[in-house]
Protein backbone atom coordinates (compact mmCIF):
# COMPACT_ATOMS: atom_id res chain seq x y z
CA UNK A 1 0.00 0.00 0.00
CA UNK A 2 1.26 3.73 -0.91
CA UNK A 3 1.88 5.36 2.30
CA UNK A 4 -0.41 8.34 3.16
CA UNK A 5 1.00 11.76 3.11
CA UNK A 6 0.73 13.39 6.71
CA UNK A 7 -1.80 15.95 6.50
CA UNK A 8 -0.55 19.54 5.86
CA UNK A 9 -1.64 23.24 7.05
CA UNK A 10 -4.61 24.67 5.12
CA UNK A 11 -4.43 27.76 3.30
CA UNK A 12 -4.20 30.75 5.33
CA UNK A 13 -7.17 32.44 5.96
CA UNK A 14 -9.01 30.29 3.94
CA UNK A 15 -12.65 29.61 5.43
CA UNK A 16 -13.01 26.32 3.60
CA UNK A 17 -13.18 22.67 5.20
CA UNK A 18 -10.14 20.49 4.82
CA UNK A 19 -7.72 20.01 3.71
CA UNK A 20 -9.01 16.70 2.99
CA UNK A 21 -6.52 13.50 1.00
CA UNK A 22 -7.73 13.69 -2.82
CA UNK A 23 -7.72 10.20 -3.09
CA UNK A 24 -10.84 9.96 -0.12
CA UNK A 25 -12.43 13.20 -1.60
CA UNK A 26 -12.48 11.38 -5.48
CA UNK A 27 -13.49 8.04 -4.10
CA UNK A 28 -16.85 10.19 -2.48
CA UNK A 29 -17.03 12.19 -5.96
CA UNK A 30 -17.46 8.74 -7.42
CA UNK A 31 -20.31 7.47 -4.83
CA UNK A 32 -21.72 11.21 -5.42
CA UNK A 33 -22.13 10.44 -8.83
CA UNK A 34 -22.91 6.73 -8.58
CA UNK A 35 -26.29 7.74 -6.65
CA UNK A 36 -27.05 10.17 -9.85
CA UNK A 37 -30.35 8.46 -11.61
CA UNK A 38 -29.57 6.16 -14.24
CA UNK A 39 -31.45 7.82 -17.36
CA UNK A 40 -30.87 7.25 -21.82
CA UNK A 41 -28.96 9.62 -23.74
CA UNK A 42 -29.22 10.10 -27.13
CA UNK A 43 -26.30 11.85 -29.31
CA UNK A 44 -23.63 11.33 -32.03
CA UNK A 45 -20.74 9.08 -31.68
CA UNK A 46 -17.40 10.81 -31.88
CA UNK A 47 -13.59 10.06 -31.61
CA UNK A 48 -14.71 6.35 -30.92
CA UNK A 49 -11.51 5.01 -29.51
CA UNK A 50 -11.68 0.74 -28.64
CA UNK A 51 -8.83 -0.39 -25.64
CA UNK A 52 -8.66 -3.64 -24.55
CA UNK A 53 -10.48 -3.41 -21.97
CA UNK A 54 -12.86 -0.70 -22.48
CA UNK A 55 -14.32 1.00 -25.73
CA UNK A 56 -14.51 5.53 -25.12
CA UNK A 57 -16.42 7.84 -26.74
CA UNK A 58 -17.79 11.17 -26.99
CA UNK A 59 -21.68 11.77 -27.42
CA UNK A 60 -22.12 15.11 -28.98
CA UNK A 61 -25.16 16.68 -30.17
CA UNK A 62 -25.00 20.81 -30.77
CA UNK A 63 -25.91 22.15 -27.10
CA UNK A 64 -23.07 19.98 -25.30
CA UNK A 65 -21.09 16.82 -25.25
CA UNK A 66 -20.49 14.02 -22.88
CA UNK A 67 -17.18 11.27 -22.04
CA UNK A 68 -19.00 7.82 -22.26
CA UNK A 69 -17.40 4.49 -21.69
CA UNK A 70 -18.45 0.79 -22.20
CA UNK A 71 -16.99 -2.47 -20.69
CA UNK A 72 -15.23 -4.00 -23.92
CA UNK A 73 -17.08 -7.17 -22.83
CA UNK A 74 -20.68 -5.42 -23.09
CA UNK A 75 -19.51 -3.93 -25.94
CA UNK A 76 -18.87 -7.09 -27.91
CA UNK A 77 -22.34 -8.37 -26.78
CA UNK A 78 -23.85 -6.01 -28.67
CA UNK A 79 -22.33 -7.90 -31.66
CA UNK A 80 -22.86 -4.37 -33.75
CA UNK A 81 -21.65 -5.55 -37.14
CA UNK A 82 -17.97 -4.25 -38.64
CA UNK A 83 -18.04 -0.18 -39.03
CA UNK A 84 -22.13 -0.15 -37.45
CA UNK A 85 -20.47 2.36 -34.26
CA UNK A 86 -18.33 5.03 -36.08
CA UNK A 87 -17.77 8.82 -35.99
CA UNK A 88 -20.67 10.54 -36.46
CA UNK A 89 -22.97 7.49 -35.30
CA UNK A 90 -26.46 8.54 -33.94
CA UNK A 91 -26.98 6.00 -31.04
CA UNK A 92 -29.14 6.16 -27.68
CA UNK A 93 -27.27 4.89 -24.50
CA UNK A 94 -27.98 4.03 -21.37
CA UNK A 95 -26.43 4.10 -18.38
CA UNK A 96 -25.11 6.54 -15.05
CA UNK A 97 -22.46 8.87 -14.07
CA UNK A 98 -18.91 7.56 -13.28
CA UNK A 99 -15.41 8.50 -12.06
CA UNK A 100 -12.77 6.81 -12.01
CA UNK A 101 -10.30 8.12 -9.18
CA UNK A 102 -7.22 7.18 -10.50
CA UNK A 103 -4.36 6.69 -8.57
CA UNK A 104 -0.59 8.35 -7.82
CA UNK A 105 0.46 6.53 -10.93
CA UNK A 106 -3.18 6.88 -13.28
CA UNK A 107 -5.31 10.19 -14.44
CA UNK A 108 -8.55 10.17 -12.77
CA UNK A 109 -11.28 9.86 -15.74
CA UNK A 110 -15.19 10.90 -15.60
CA UNK A 111 -17.24 9.41 -17.60
CA UNK A 112 -20.96 7.79 -18.54
CA UNK A 113 -20.91 4.47 -17.72
CA UNK A 114 -22.84 3.16 -20.46
CA UNK A 115 -24.53 -0.06 -20.17
CA UNK A 116 -26.98 -0.63 -22.95
CA UNK A 117 -26.34 1.10 -26.24
CA UNK A 118 -28.41 0.95 -29.92
CA UNK A 119 -27.37 2.65 -32.70
CA UNK A 120 -29.99 5.16 -33.82
CA UNK A 121 -29.07 5.71 -37.40
CA UNK A 122 -26.27 7.83 -39.63
CA UNK A 123 -25.57 10.65 -37.56
CA UNK A 124 -26.76 14.23 -37.97
CA UNK A 125 -23.40 15.80 -39.18
CA UNK A 126 -22.62 13.03 -41.29
CA UNK A 127 -26.05 13.43 -43.54
CA UNK A 128 -25.57 17.17 -43.21
CA UNK A 129 -21.75 16.26 -44.89
CA UNK A 130 -23.44 13.93 -47.45
CA UNK A 131 -25.88 16.44 -48.59
CA UNK A 132 -23.73 18.88 -49.03
CA UNK A 133 -21.17 16.94 -51.32
CA UNK A 134 -24.35 15.75 -53.22
CA UNK A 135 -25.13 19.39 -54.09
CA UNK A 136 -21.46 20.20 -54.43
CA UNK A 137 -21.09 17.15 -56.68
CA UNK A 138 -24.38 18.25 -58.73
CA UNK A 139 -22.98 21.97 -59.49
CA UNK A 140 -19.62 20.71 -61.11
CA UNK A 141 -17.67 22.27 -58.22
CA UNK A 142 -15.31 18.97 -58.12
CA UNK A 143 -14.12 19.68 -61.53
CA UNK A 144 -12.73 23.07 -62.00
CA UNK A 145 -9.58 22.59 -60.13
CA UNK A 146 -8.95 18.60 -61.84
CA UNK A 147 -8.76 20.52 -64.77
CA UNK A 148 -5.92 22.99 -63.19
CA UNK A 149 -2.29 22.11 -64.51
CA UNK A 150 0.00 21.42 -61.41
CA UNK A 151 3.39 23.05 -62.12
CA UNK A 152 5.56 19.66 -62.05
CA UNK A 153 8.39 22.47 -61.00
CA UNK A 154 7.13 25.39 -59.25
CA UNK A 155 9.07 28.61 -58.15
CA UNK A 156 6.98 29.46 -55.27
CA UNK A 157 4.28 27.19 -53.07
CA UNK A 158 2.04 28.40 -50.91
CA UNK A 159 0.70 26.07 -47.56
CA UNK A 160 -1.67 27.05 -45.26
CA UNK A 161 -1.70 25.13 -41.67
CA UNK A 162 -1.28 25.29 -38.02
CA UNK A 163 1.41 27.56 -36.76
CA UNK A 164 2.57 25.00 -34.01
CA UNK A 165 1.21 21.80 -36.13
CA UNK A 166 3.71 19.08 -36.99
CA UNK A 167 2.50 19.30 -40.37
CA UNK A 168 4.14 21.93 -41.31
CA UNK A 169 7.56 20.10 -40.26
CA UNK A 170 5.97 17.94 -42.44
CA UNK A 171 5.84 19.79 -45.46
CA UNK A 172 9.47 21.11 -45.12
CA UNK A 173 10.38 17.71 -45.02
CA UNK A 174 8.49 16.39 -48.42
CA UNK A 175 10.23 19.54 -49.95
CA UNK A 176 13.51 18.62 -48.63
CA UNK A 177 13.18 15.07 -49.71
CA UNK A 178 12.42 16.79 -53.79
CA UNK A 179 15.78 18.50 -53.47
CA UNK A 180 13.20 21.87 -54.00
CA UNK A 181 14.47 25.40 -52.31
CA UNK A 182 12.18 27.55 -54.27
CA UNK A 183 9.88 30.24 -52.04
CA UNK A 184 7.52 29.28 -49.33
CA UNK A 185 5.20 31.54 -48.39
CA UNK A 186 3.69 30.21 -44.96
CA UNK A 187 -0.71 31.24 -44.27
CA UNK A 188 -0.96 30.19 -40.78
CA UNK A 189 -4.53 29.34 -39.78
CA UNK A 190 -6.13 27.35 -36.81
CA UNK A 191 -7.55 24.00 -38.32
CA UNK A 192 -9.53 22.73 -35.82
CA UNK A 193 -12.09 24.74 -34.17
CA UNK A 194 -15.35 26.89 -35.33
CA UNK A 195 -12.82 29.57 -36.30
CA UNK A 196 -11.08 27.75 -39.14
CA UNK A 197 -13.27 27.36 -41.97
CA UNK A 198 -13.41 31.17 -42.44
CA UNK A 199 -9.46 31.64 -41.71
CA UNK A 200 -8.53 29.14 -43.97
CA UNK A 201 -10.92 30.25 -46.85
CA UNK A 202 -8.92 33.55 -45.97
CA UNK A 203 -6.00 32.45 -45.87
CA UNK A 204 -6.16 30.27 -49.17
CA UNK A 205 -7.91 33.58 -51.44
CA UNK A 206 -5.19 36.05 -50.06
CA UNK A 207 -2.73 33.42 -51.37
CA UNK A 208 -4.24 33.26 -54.46
CA UNK A 209 -4.95 36.68 -54.68
CA UNK A 210 -0.73 37.44 -54.22
CA UNK A 211 -0.80 36.12 -57.71
CA UNK A 212 2.56 34.97 -57.09
CA UNK A 213 1.93 31.23 -55.85
CA UNK A 214 1.89 28.86 -58.16
CA UNK A 215 0.37 26.02 -56.15
CA UNK A 216 -1.15 25.93 -52.26
CA UNK A 217 -1.20 22.90 -50.05
CA UNK A 218 -3.75 22.87 -47.21
CA UNK A 219 -2.31 20.81 -44.87
CA UNK A 220 -2.95 19.07 -41.48
CA UNK A 221 -1.98 16.42 -39.21
CA UNK A 222 -4.22 13.61 -38.11
CA UNK A 223 -7.39 13.84 -36.31
CA UNK A 224 -11.01 12.50 -35.86
CA UNK A 225 -13.77 13.94 -38.33
CA UNK A 226 -15.30 15.92 -36.19
CA UNK A 227 -11.91 17.83 -35.68
CA UNK A 228 -11.56 17.84 -39.29
CA UNK A 229 -15.05 19.67 -39.76
CA UNK A 230 -13.79 22.87 -40.53
CA UNK A 231 -12.30 21.34 -43.84
CA UNK A 232 -16.09 20.44 -44.77
CA UNK A 233 -17.10 23.62 -44.91
CA UNK A 234 -19.12 24.88 -47.26
CA UNK A 235 -18.18 28.51 -48.24
CA UNK A 236 -14.25 27.04 -48.10
CA UNK A 237 -14.93 24.41 -49.99
CA UNK A 238 -16.60 27.06 -52.71
CA UNK A 239 -13.98 29.06 -52.40
CA UNK A 240 -11.21 26.02 -53.69
CA UNK A 241 -13.38 25.08 -56.15
CA UNK A 242 -13.35 28.00 -57.96
CA UNK A 243 -10.05 29.35 -57.10
CA UNK A 244 -7.73 29.68 -60.02
CA UNK A 245 -4.70 27.96 -58.21
CA UNK A 246 -4.36 24.54 -57.90
CA UNK A 247 -4.77 23.56 -54.13
CA UNK A 248 -3.24 20.06 -53.08
CA UNK A 249 -5.53 19.06 -49.90
CA UNK A 250 -3.55 16.61 -46.98
CA UNK A 251 -5.86 16.64 -43.46
CA UNK A 252 -4.76 13.62 -42.97
CA UNK A 253 -7.68 11.02 -42.23
CA UNK A 254 -7.21 7.77 -43.57
CA UNK A 255 -11.34 6.51 -43.36
CA UNK A 256 -13.24 9.68 -44.19
CA UNK A 257 -12.87 12.08 -47.37
CA UNK A 258 -13.81 15.55 -45.94
CA UNK A 259 -15.15 17.97 -48.44
CA UNK A 260 -11.83 19.97 -49.45
CA UNK A 261 -10.26 16.37 -50.30
CA UNK A 262 -12.85 16.20 -52.99
CA UNK A 263 -12.89 20.01 -54.48
CA UNK A 264 -9.25 20.30 -54.32
CA UNK A 265 -7.04 19.45 -57.54
CA UNK A 266 -5.56 16.59 -55.49
CA UNK A 267 -5.77 14.79 -51.87
CA UNK A 268 -2.42 13.07 -50.03
CA UNK A 269 -2.95 11.24 -47.02
CA UNK A 270 -0.16 13.08 -45.59
CA UNK A 271 1.45 16.93 -45.39
CA UNK A 272 5.14 15.15 -46.62
CA UNK A 273 3.20 13.25 -49.54
CA UNK A 274 1.52 16.57 -50.21
CA UNK A 275 4.34 18.28 -50.66
CA UNK A 276 6.10 15.84 -52.83
CA UNK A 277 2.66 15.98 -54.74
CA UNK A 278 3.51 19.99 -55.26
CA UNK A 279 7.17 19.06 -56.50
CA UNK A 280 6.93 16.51 -59.23
CA UNK A 281 10.04 16.97 -60.54
CA UNK A 282 13.05 15.33 -57.99
CA UNK A 283 15.20 18.25 -58.98
CA UNK A 284 18.75 16.74 -57.85
CA UNK A 285 17.66 13.86 -60.19
CA UNK A 286 16.13 16.33 -63.01
CA UNK A 287 19.72 18.44 -63.00
CA UNK A 288 21.64 15.34 -63.77
CA UNK A 289 18.92 13.73 -66.46
CA UNK A 290 19.59 17.83 -68.12
CA UNK A 291 23.46 17.36 -67.53
CA UNK A 292 22.95 14.03 -69.87
CA UNK A 293 20.59 15.07 -72.75
CA UNK A 294 22.57 18.45 -73.10
CA UNK A 295 25.28 15.89 -73.61
CA UNK A 296 23.52 13.96 -76.25
CA UNK A 297 21.81 16.89 -78.01
CA UNK A 298 25.71 17.86 -78.38
CA UNK A 299 26.67 14.33 -79.55
CA UNK A 300 23.84 14.70 -82.36
CA UNK A 301 25.13 17.81 -83.04
CA UNK A 302 28.62 17.19 -83.69
CA UNK A 303 27.60 14.29 -85.60
CA UNK A 304 25.55 16.77 -87.67
CA UNK A 305 28.59 18.88 -88.56
CA UNK A 306 31.22 16.36 -89.09
CA UNK A 307 28.37 14.94 -91.59
CA UNK A 308 27.74 18.19 -93.27
CA UNK A 309 31.29 18.73 -95.40
CA UNK A 310 30.82 14.93 -96.43
CA UNK A 311 27.10 15.77 -97.22
CA UNK A 312 28.63 19.23 -99.39
CA UNK A 313 30.52 16.90 -101.24
CA UNK A 314 28.24 14.27 -101.62
CA UNK A 315 26.00 17.00 -103.33
CA UNK A 316 28.75 17.45 -105.48
CA UNK A 317 29.02 14.12 -106.56
CA UNK A 318 25.36 14.28 -107.30
CA UNK A 319 25.58 17.30 -109.03
CA UNK A 320 28.16 15.42 -111.32
CA UNK A 321 25.91 12.37 -111.47
CA UNK A 322 22.91 14.66 -112.32
CA UNK A 323 25.08 16.17 -114.89
CA UNK A 324 25.87 13.09 -116.33
CA UNK A 325 22.40 12.00 -116.36
CA UNK A 326 21.32 15.06 -117.92
CA UNK A 327 23.66 14.04 -120.59
CA UNK A 328 22.85 11.17 -120.94
CA UNK A 329 19.13 11.53 -121.07
CA UNK A 330 19.66 13.98 -124.09
CA UNK A 331 21.51 11.62 -126.26
CA UNK A 332 18.93 9.70 -125.95
CA UNK A 333 16.25 12.25 -126.59
CA UNK A 334 18.11 12.60 -129.50
CA UNK A 335 18.52 8.98 -130.17
CA UNK A 336 14.99 8.90 -129.64
CA UNK A 337 14.49 11.91 -132.20
CA UNK A 338 16.30 10.23 -135.21
CA UNK A 339 14.45 7.15 -134.75
CA UNK A 340 11.78 7.82 -137.36
CA UNK A 341 14.14 8.74 -140.06
CA UNK A 342 16.39 6.19 -139.22
CA UNK A 343 13.53 3.67 -139.66
CA UNK A 344 12.19 5.11 -142.93
CA UNK A 345 15.76 5.20 -144.07
CA UNK A 346 15.96 1.49 -143.06
CA UNK A 347 12.44 0.30 -144.69
CA UNK A 348 13.55 2.53 -147.22
CA UNK A 349 16.55 0.12 -147.92
CA UNK A 350 15.03 -2.54 -147.11
CA UNK A 351 11.90 -1.64 -149.92
CA UNK A 352 15.10 -1.64 -152.29
CA UNK A 353 16.70 -4.53 -151.55
CA UNK A 354 13.41 -6.35 -152.11
CA UNK A 355 12.78 -4.77 -155.64
CA UNK A 356 16.15 -5.92 -156.46
CA UNK A 357 15.65 -9.14 -155.57
CA UNK A 358 12.09 -9.20 -156.96
CA UNK A 359 14.29 -7.53 -159.80
CA UNK A 360 16.23 -10.48 -159.72
CA UNK A 361 13.64 -12.91 -159.31
CA UNK A 362 11.67 -11.29 -162.00
CA UNK A 363 15.31 -11.85 -164.55
CA UNK A 364 15.95 -15.16 -163.30
CA UNK A 365 12.51 -15.99 -164.00
CA UNK A 366 12.48 -14.03 -167.44
CA UNK A 367 15.41 -15.95 -168.38
CA UNK A 368 14.24 -19.27 -167.35
CA UNK A 369 10.71 -18.41 -169.52
CA UNK A 370 12.78 -17.16 -172.44
CA UNK A 371 15.48 -20.14 -172.04
CA UNK A 372 12.35 -22.64 -172.42
CA UNK A 373 10.47 -20.51 -174.56
CA UNK A 374 13.74 -20.97 -176.68
CA UNK A 375 13.70 -24.48 -176.58
CA UNK A 376 10.03 -25.14 -176.93
CA UNK A 377 10.75 -22.55 -179.85
CA UNK A 378 13.47 -24.60 -181.20
CA UNK A 379 11.33 -27.78 -180.23
CA UNK A 380 8.33 -26.37 -182.38
CA UNK A 381 10.52 -24.88 -184.93
CA UNK A 382 11.99 -28.13 -185.44
CA UNK A 383 8.50 -29.52 -185.21
CA UNK A 384 6.98 -26.95 -187.45
CA UNK A 385 9.42 -27.84 -189.67
CA UNK A 386 8.84 -31.20 -189.90
CA UNK A 387 5.15 -30.31 -189.72
CA UNK A 388 5.48 -27.95 -192.73
CA UNK A 389 7.29 -31.17 -194.38
CA UNK A 390 4.21 -32.91 -193.48
CA UNK A 391 2.57 -29.94 -193.79
CA UNK A 392 2.54 -30.85 -197.75
CA UNK A 393 1.62 -34.36 -196.46
CA UNK A 394 -1.02 -32.36 -193.99
CA UNK A 395 -2.10 -29.36 -193.64
CA UNK A 396 -3.32 -29.28 -190.02
CA UNK A 397 0.59 -28.28 -189.23
CA UNK A 398 -0.25 -25.30 -190.37
CA UNK A 399 -2.45 -24.30 -187.74
CA UNK A 400 -0.34 -25.70 -185.14
CA UNK A 401 2.56 -23.34 -186.24
CA UNK A 402 0.34 -20.34 -186.01
CA UNK A 403 -0.52 -21.32 -182.67
CA UNK A 404 2.79 -21.40 -181.27
CA UNK A 405 3.78 -17.86 -182.93
CA UNK A 406 1.03 -16.47 -181.30
CA UNK A 407 2.80 -17.33 -177.55
CA UNK A 408 6.20 -15.36 -179.41
CA UNK A 409 6.95 -12.30 -177.25
CA UNK A 410 7.82 -11.00 -180.80
CA UNK A 411 4.66 -11.30 -181.78
CA UNK A 412 3.53 -9.05 -178.81
CA UNK A 413 5.80 -6.69 -180.38
CA UNK A 414 4.76 -6.91 -183.71
CA UNK A 415 0.97 -6.36 -182.18
CA UNK A 416 2.21 -2.50 -181.13
CA UNK A 417 2.94 -3.38 -177.72
CA UNK A 418 6.77 -1.92 -176.58
CA UNK A 419 8.88 -4.29 -173.80
CA UNK A 420 10.95 -1.07 -171.79
CA UNK A 421 14.23 -2.57 -170.28
CA UNK A 422 17.23 -0.44 -168.74
CA UNK A 423 20.77 -0.62 -169.08
CA UNK A 424 21.21 -3.74 -168.10
CA UNK A 425 18.80 -4.84 -170.37
CA UNK A 426 16.34 -5.92 -167.69
CA UNK A 427 12.29 -5.59 -168.31
CA UNK A 428 11.23 -2.22 -166.65
CA UNK A 429 7.55 -2.96 -165.26
CA UNK A 430 6.31 0.00 -163.19
CA UNK A 431 6.82 3.46 -164.09
CA UNK A 432 8.59 3.87 -160.60
CA UNK A 433 11.19 1.52 -161.78
CA UNK A 434 11.66 3.83 -165.05
CA UNK A 435 12.14 6.66 -162.76
CA UNK A 436 14.65 4.82 -161.06
CA UNK A 437 16.63 3.60 -163.87
CA UNK A 438 16.33 7.49 -165.76
CA UNK A 439 17.61 5.89 -168.78
CA UNK A 440 15.75 2.63 -170.51
CA UNK A 441 15.63 1.39 -173.71
CA UNK A 442 12.18 1.03 -175.77
CA UNK A 443 12.59 -2.02 -177.99
CA UNK A 444 9.67 -2.51 -180.32
CA UNK A 445 8.68 -4.66 -182.90
CA UNK A 446 11.34 -3.45 -185.49
CA UNK A 447 14.22 -2.47 -183.29
CA UNK A 448 15.10 -0.48 -180.21
CA UNK A 449 15.46 2.89 -179.53
CA UNK A 450 17.49 4.36 -176.38
CA UNK A 451 14.86 6.82 -173.90
CA UNK A 452 15.52 9.40 -170.71
CA UNK A 453 13.07 9.36 -168.30
CA UNK A 454 12.59 13.06 -167.31
CA UNK A 455 9.65 14.60 -164.81
CA UNK A 456 8.22 13.16 -161.88
CA UNK A 457 4.52 14.06 -162.37
CA UNK A 458 2.97 10.53 -162.43
CA UNK A 459 0.03 10.23 -164.94
CA UNK A 460 -2.38 7.34 -164.26
CA UNK B 1 1.88 26.11 -78.52
CA UNK B 2 3.40 28.54 -76.67
CA UNK B 3 3.62 31.94 -77.82
CA UNK B 4 6.45 34.78 -76.50
CA UNK B 5 3.84 36.30 -74.36
CA UNK B 6 3.63 32.34 -72.43
CA UNK B 7 6.93 31.19 -71.88
CA UNK B 8 6.77 26.99 -72.31
CA UNK B 9 6.74 25.36 -68.77
CA UNK B 10 9.01 23.19 -67.78
CA UNK B 11 6.68 20.14 -67.95
CA UNK B 12 6.60 21.46 -71.19
CA UNK B 13 10.14 22.15 -72.08
CA UNK B 14 10.99 18.49 -70.52
CA UNK B 15 8.27 16.65 -72.80
CA UNK B 16 9.26 18.23 -76.00
CA UNK B 17 13.21 17.52 -74.90
CA UNK B 18 11.90 13.76 -74.82
CA UNK B 19 10.21 14.05 -78.18
CA UNK B 20 13.55 15.61 -80.09
CA UNK B 21 16.20 13.31 -77.87
CA UNK B 22 13.65 10.55 -79.61
CA UNK B 23 13.14 12.08 -82.92
CA UNK B 24 17.22 12.36 -82.68
CA UNK B 25 17.90 8.89 -81.60
CA UNK B 26 15.48 7.36 -84.39
CA UNK B 27 18.37 8.15 -86.96
CA UNK B 28 15.47 9.03 -89.20
CA UNK B 29 15.87 13.02 -89.17
CA UNK B 30 17.48 14.28 -91.89
CA UNK B 31 21.00 16.73 -91.54
CA UNK B 32 18.98 19.81 -91.67
CA UNK B 33 15.90 18.84 -88.96
CA UNK B 34 18.76 17.49 -86.83
CA UNK B 35 20.80 20.41 -86.78
CA UNK B 36 17.12 22.70 -85.84
CA UNK B 37 16.14 19.75 -83.44
CA UNK B 38 19.63 20.22 -81.65
CA UNK B 39 19.72 23.97 -82.08
CA UNK B 40 15.93 23.62 -79.89
CA UNK B 41 17.15 21.61 -77.69
CA UNK B 42 19.93 23.39 -76.24
CA UNK B 43 17.71 26.44 -76.01
CA UNK B 44 15.24 24.11 -74.20
CA UNK B 45 17.88 22.74 -72.06
CA UNK B 46 19.04 26.39 -70.54
CA UNK B 47 15.67 27.04 -70.55
CA UNK B 48 15.05 23.91 -67.78
CA UNK B 49 18.48 24.60 -66.51
CA UNK B 50 17.20 28.27 -65.56
CA UNK B 51 14.29 26.75 -63.81
CA UNK B 52 16.06 24.11 -61.80
CA UNK B 53 18.29 26.88 -60.84
CA UNK B 54 15.61 28.97 -59.44
CA UNK B 55 14.43 26.96 -57.43
CA UNK B 56 17.69 25.42 -56.24
CA UNK B 57 19.35 29.16 -54.53
CA UNK B 58 18.42 27.64 -50.96
CA UNK B 59 14.87 27.99 -49.26
CA UNK B 60 13.39 31.41 -48.89
CA UNK B 61 10.79 30.82 -46.54
CA UNK B 62 8.28 33.88 -45.49
CA UNK B 63 5.05 34.82 -44.43
CA UNK B 64 1.89 35.40 -46.64
CA UNK B 65 1.82 39.31 -44.49
CA UNK B 66 5.24 39.90 -45.66
CA UNK B 67 4.81 39.03 -49.41
CA UNK B 68 2.06 40.74 -49.27
CA UNK B 69 3.84 43.87 -47.95
CA UNK B 70 6.47 43.17 -50.64
CA UNK B 71 4.28 43.63 -53.31
CA UNK B 72 3.14 46.69 -51.87
CA UNK B 73 5.92 48.37 -51.62
CA UNK B 74 6.59 47.12 -55.08
CA UNK B 75 3.99 48.42 -56.50
CA UNK B 76 4.54 51.26 -54.71
CA UNK B 77 8.21 52.00 -56.22
CA UNK B 78 6.78 51.64 -59.71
Amino acid sequence: MAQRLPTPAGIDGSRLPGPYGVGHYAARLRDYLRERSRVQLFGEVWNLRVSRVKVYFELRDADGALPCSIWRTDFDALRLGEGALADGSQVVVGGGLDYYVGSRTSSPAFSFAVAGLRVAGEGDLLAQLDRLRKALDAEGLFEPQKRLVLPALPRTIGVVTGEGGKARDDVLAGLHRRGWSGRLVWAFAPVQDRHAAPAITRAVQDLAATGEVDVIVVARGGGSLADLFCFCDETLCRTIALLGVPVIASVGHHTDRTLIDDVAALSCSTPTHAAESAVAVHCAQARQELLLIGRRLGVHGRRAAVARPAVVAAARRLGVHGRRALLQRAQTLARLSRAPGEHVARERARLHQDLREMRASGRRRLAGERARIARRALVLDRKARSAALEARRAPGLQALAMALAAHDPARTLERGYVLVTDRADEPVTTAAAARAAGAVSLRFGDAAVDATITGDDEHT
Amino acid sequence: MSTPDEPLSYEAATARLEAIIKRLDSGEAGLRETLELCKEGRTLVELCAAELEAVGQGLEELHLDELVARLEAGAGQS
